[in-house]
């Protein structure tokens, strides 16, 4: 069984703690994605839970068995790093066969392991070239491969595609989905592209300041944030918060006046009943506004600039205010407009009060 | 003056001023070898002789009679190569424990190890004596010889150096892979160190080849002297051949001087290394 | 990462013999210095050695010598290996090889074989040195009768030896210094002769402090050069170094508590100059 278990897990460095106690469970065989900004401690807890990193506090069990104090290679589990990290005075195969090698393994499994591993990443053709001689791509599946290799249980990976160019980072990401239904193992990956982990993961992990945000399948963040933090960093572009006042609750329906907008009001339904007159924030993404006259409530823009990419254009409206807009719309129509009115969908706005929090 | 004009003035005075230092910087071991191939009457001659005489092997002949130098070059050349190896790998050693572990009293470590580099050699020197020929009893022994001026703290912050600069996540991925510490050190660490260690044996070999105060102390039998002390030995006799002396100059340069040439990268490389921290 | 038990595994061959010969040695001197170590057994004389330092006027001509050379070969051997390295870091040099290999050569030559060299070429009826002089028509010089004259023979073995040693340290802190920063003043019509004192030499100050430091410390300690090519500090005690003084205490009469007390003396000045000429380089110009 390698299924995966973190409870209130804390890390300190002296007095200062970076990670508040982060509980999450993750089954055998998920694709978990930890994913937030820089120094949200997303890095820190893969090497805890790899035993790169001393636990401060809490637990971490792997398959069953508590695992902090154990070193890393007695944890069934193994790591690809962001920089590859492969031996640069070794061939591509003595990179491969290297732990194996050091622990004694009989030769003949190591070679049927390596072997395999080289077929899985198809990079037998490269055994007995040197890290320096390879492109980007093929050293990170030869650290891909170093991992197979070990036939773990956990699969860790460190930001792996963050070193390459665009084009690639696309392929690498099919080549491990790819690599996660053929092999069906347990893989915890950390990014901090939202990107990977929408289509990589079977469940995320939002994390922030140490802290957890939200966890759940990606659709799940996508339709149904916990808060404002979640909202805005899953989904690209990224969503819209416009600024709003509570005019009217009923414990049913809300009326919200949408402050910047030249006082447009939307009328949604919410059962958190806020207080009237509260300051509230509503969040649109970019690819649901509808046409005007279609929604629960019109806003008019001035277009600043327009993006057209072909099938889709993107239209950026009050960039520099405090309220800036994106919105995205079909085609490219609508030539040389300086103004646009369009709608918002009421079940596509979601309302956050004052500390971010989602009403529902 | 045109642009390239003023570049030859330059360049000619540039040339014009260093040559002569140069040839000046030269003298004294052009002089060494010209002594070393001249017969005695010869050098104490009034003559000026600048080129070179065919009296190399005699003058051999007679340092050997005065003092078996090559049994001392022998034992030059045995306790260099002793001391290198050793001190490399107790250098890297301890190099490595600093450059890439956490542990209690490392910052203590450390100090005391960048402070004995202020403090003067002769500081040391008597109670090493005092404790390795007196109490010990261990004069004129191979191993007063190798083992005291083995504690090269210039070593350890060297191999620390170069060790702290290779990424950590390589080190990190074998420990994940289960290979012990002491392997992570022998088969991925120096490797990666081959430059620095070329540069520190190179460094390390000419110190214990040349050194010259520790020696002359602690080996009072003639068998256990080093070259150097060997022929310092002789400096102070009165019937001496001093075209033996310059052989015995000779052949105690001379290897280092080729050894210079064709690695002047690597000296360089591992005196500027010390300095620019 | 806690991993105490290997990091002392690693450290420990080390650090033994770093104790035993080294941290030991420096604390056992100091206790040495308080015997009074002229006749056996010795005895516990805190005064004896310290009080006789400093009255004693051997002490004070060894001083005397060392610091006259202090004074100058080092400014002298430091202006010559800046000269060295600029000229050696010039685009416009040819055969750098060569000069590299002529200034450079020096380090690598043992005390021992340059002492004896220099022995020879320096004596005073057949000494190539006098020969030349005598070519030239200048007057002779007894290099090992005149002290003045020994002295000065002293000065310039050091400076032969150690100036190739400091300019590879000078042309490795020339060569750290940007390029860009020079282009801008050849942009602003600065002069290359103020370029150098304007630009390179205020940048070139903490490498060139650093040579200071080490060859002052290195000349406190100057020993092989006195013994061997003036013969023990000759004439007389005129080119007795300190170095030299403390191998006689110690090694020549056995006097080894007056020698230690004599060490931690040289030990002393050696930091109080390198931190007066510290405290001076960092005055505001």
């Amino acid at each position: 069984m390698a299924d995966l278990t973190l409870k209130s897990v804390v890390k300190r460095y002296g007095t200062f703690e970076i990670v508040h106690g982060v509980s999450l469970g993750i089954e055998d065989g998920e694709f978990v994605v930890f994913v937030g900004p820089s120094g949200c401690g997303k890095s820190t807890l893969l090497r805890m839970i790899a035993g790169l990193e001393d636990i401060s506090g809490g637990e971490i069990s792997i398959g069953g068995r508590v695992v902090n104090d154990v070193e890393p290679a007695d944890r069934g589990i193994a790591m690809v790093f962001q920089s590859y990290a492969l031996y640069p005075h070794m061939t591509v195969e003595q990179n491969l066969s290297f732990g194996l090698r050091m622990n004694g393994n009989p030769k003949e499994d190591t070679d049927r392991r390596v072997k395999r591993a080289a077929q899985i990443l198809r990079i037998d053709q490269l055994m007995e070239r040197r890290p320096k001689q390879l492109s980007g791509g093929q050293r990170q599946r030869v650290a891909i491969g170093r991992a197979i290799v070990r036939e773990p249980q956990v699969f860790l990976f460190d930001e792996p595609l963050s070193n390459l160019d665009a084009e690639l980072r696309v392929q690498m990401r099919v080549e491990i989905a790819r690599l996660h239904k053929e092999l069906g193992v347990t893989m915890v990956y950390v990014t901090h592209d939202q990107t990977e982990a929408m289509t990589l993961a079977d469940k995320i992990v939002v994390l922030r300041d140490g802290n957890v945000e939200q966890i759940g399948r990606p659709l799940d963040l996508y339709d149904d944030p916990e808060n404002t933090f979640v909202a805005g960093f899953v989904g690209s572009p990224k969503m819209n918060f416009l600024a709003g006042r509570v005019v009217g609750a009923d414990g049913k329906t809300a009326t919200i006046e949408l402050v910047n907008q030249h006082e447009a009001q939307l009328k949604l339904g919410l059962s958190d009943a806020p207080t009237p007159g509260e300051e509230v924030t509503v969040g649109v993404r970019p690819e649901h506004f509808v046409d005007a006259g279609k929604g629960a409530c019109d806003i008019t823009v001035d277009i600043d600039v327009a993006e057209h990419l072909g099938s889709t254009s993107y239209v950026y409206a009050g960039t520099g205010s405090r309220e800036p807009l994106i919105i995205e719309r079909e085609e490219s129509r609508h030539g040389d407009e300086r103004r646009l009115t369009v709608g918002i969908p009421a079940k596509r706005a979601f309302v956050f009060a004052g500390d971010g929090r989602r009403l529902r | 003056m045109t642009r390239s004009g003023q570049n030859r003035l330059r360049s000619f005075t540039l040339h014009a001023l260093l040559a002569p230092l140069a040839v000046v910087w030269l003298f004294p071991l052009w002089m060494m070898a010209v002594f070393s191939t001249m017969p005695d009457h010869g050098i104490f001659s009034s003559d000026v002789v600048l080129w070179f005489g065919t009296s190399f092997t005699d003058n051999v002949r007679n340092l050997q009679a005065d003092t078996d130098f090559m049994r001392a070059l022998t034992v030059s050349v045995f306790v260099g190569v002793v001391y290198t190896v050793l001190s490399v790998m107790l250098t890297s050693m301890a190099g490595w424990a600093l450059a890439r572990y956490r542990f209690l009293g490392k910052t203590a470590v450390l100090g005391i190890i960048l402070g004995t580099i202020t403090l003067p050699y002769f500081v040391v020197v008597i109670p090493q004596f005092v404790m390795v020929a007196r109490d010990f009893k261990l004069a004129n022994t191979w191993f007063a010889l190798i083992v005291p001026p083995l504690f090269n703290s210039l070593g350890v912050l060297f191999m620390r150096q170069s060790f702290s600069m290779m990424p950590p996540d390589l080190f990190d991925a074998a420990r994940v892979e289960g290979v012990k510490e002491w392997r992570i050190f022998l088969y991925v660490a120096l490797p990666l160190a081959r430059p620095t260690i070329a540069a520190l044996s190179i460094i390390l070999f000419l110190h214990s080849w040349n050194n010259y105060l520790w020696p002359l102390l602690i080996s009072s039998d003639r068998s256990m002297f080093t070259a150097p002390v060997a022929l310092g030995s002789l400096v102070g006799l009165t019937k001496v051949s001093w075209g033996g002396i310059m052989a015995g100059a000779v052949l105690l340069t001379g290897p280092m001087l080729v050894v210079f040439l064709l690695l002047q990268r690597h000296f360089i490389a591992g005196i500027s290394a010390g300095a620019v921290k | 990462m806690r991993h105490n038990r290997t990091a002392y595994a690693f450290l420990a061959p080390y650090l033994l013999i770093f104790l035993a010969f080294w941290v030991w040695p420096i604390i056992n001197s100091f206790i040495i210095s308080l015997h009074m170590t002229r006749v056996n057994p010795w005895r516990f004389a805190p005064g004896a050695n310290w009080s006789r330092l400093f009255t004693d006027p051997a002490f004070f001509n060894a001083l005397k010598n060392t610091l006259i050379i202090l004074v100058i070969q080092v400014p002298v051997m430091i202006a010559l290996a800046t000269i060295m390295a600029v000229f050696l870091n010039s685009p416009l040099l040819k055969a750098k090889g060569l000069f590299r290999f002529a200034f450079f050569a020096p380090v690598v030559v043992g005390e021992v074989a340059y002492s004896a060299v220099f022995r020879l070429m320096f004596n005073y009826d057949f000494g190539v040195i006098n020969k030349l002089i005598a070519g030239v028509g200048l007057p002779v010089v007894d290099w090992y009768s005149n002290p003045t004259a020994a002295m000065a023979l002293i000065i310039m073995a050091v400076t032969w030896r150690w100036a190739g040693y400091n300019a590879i340290i000078i042309l490795a802190g020339l060569q750290s210094i940007p390029e860009d920063v020079y282009e801008a003043a050849t942009l602003d019509r600065v002069s290359k002769v103020r370029q150098f004192f304007y630009i390179t030499l205020p940048l070139l100050k903490p490498v060139i402090a650093f040579c200071l430091v080490l060859s002052i410390i290195g000349t406190m300690q100057l020993f092989a050069e006195p013994f061997l090519i003036t013969n023990r500090g000759g004439p007389g005690q005129a080119t007795e170094t300190l170095g030299l003084f403390l191998y006689r205490q110690g090694f020549g009469s056995g006097n080894f508590g007056y020698a230690s007390a004599v060490a931690y003396a040289i030990a002393a000045l050696a930091v109080v100059i390198s931190l007066i000429q510290l405290r001076l380089a960092r005055d505001p110009q």
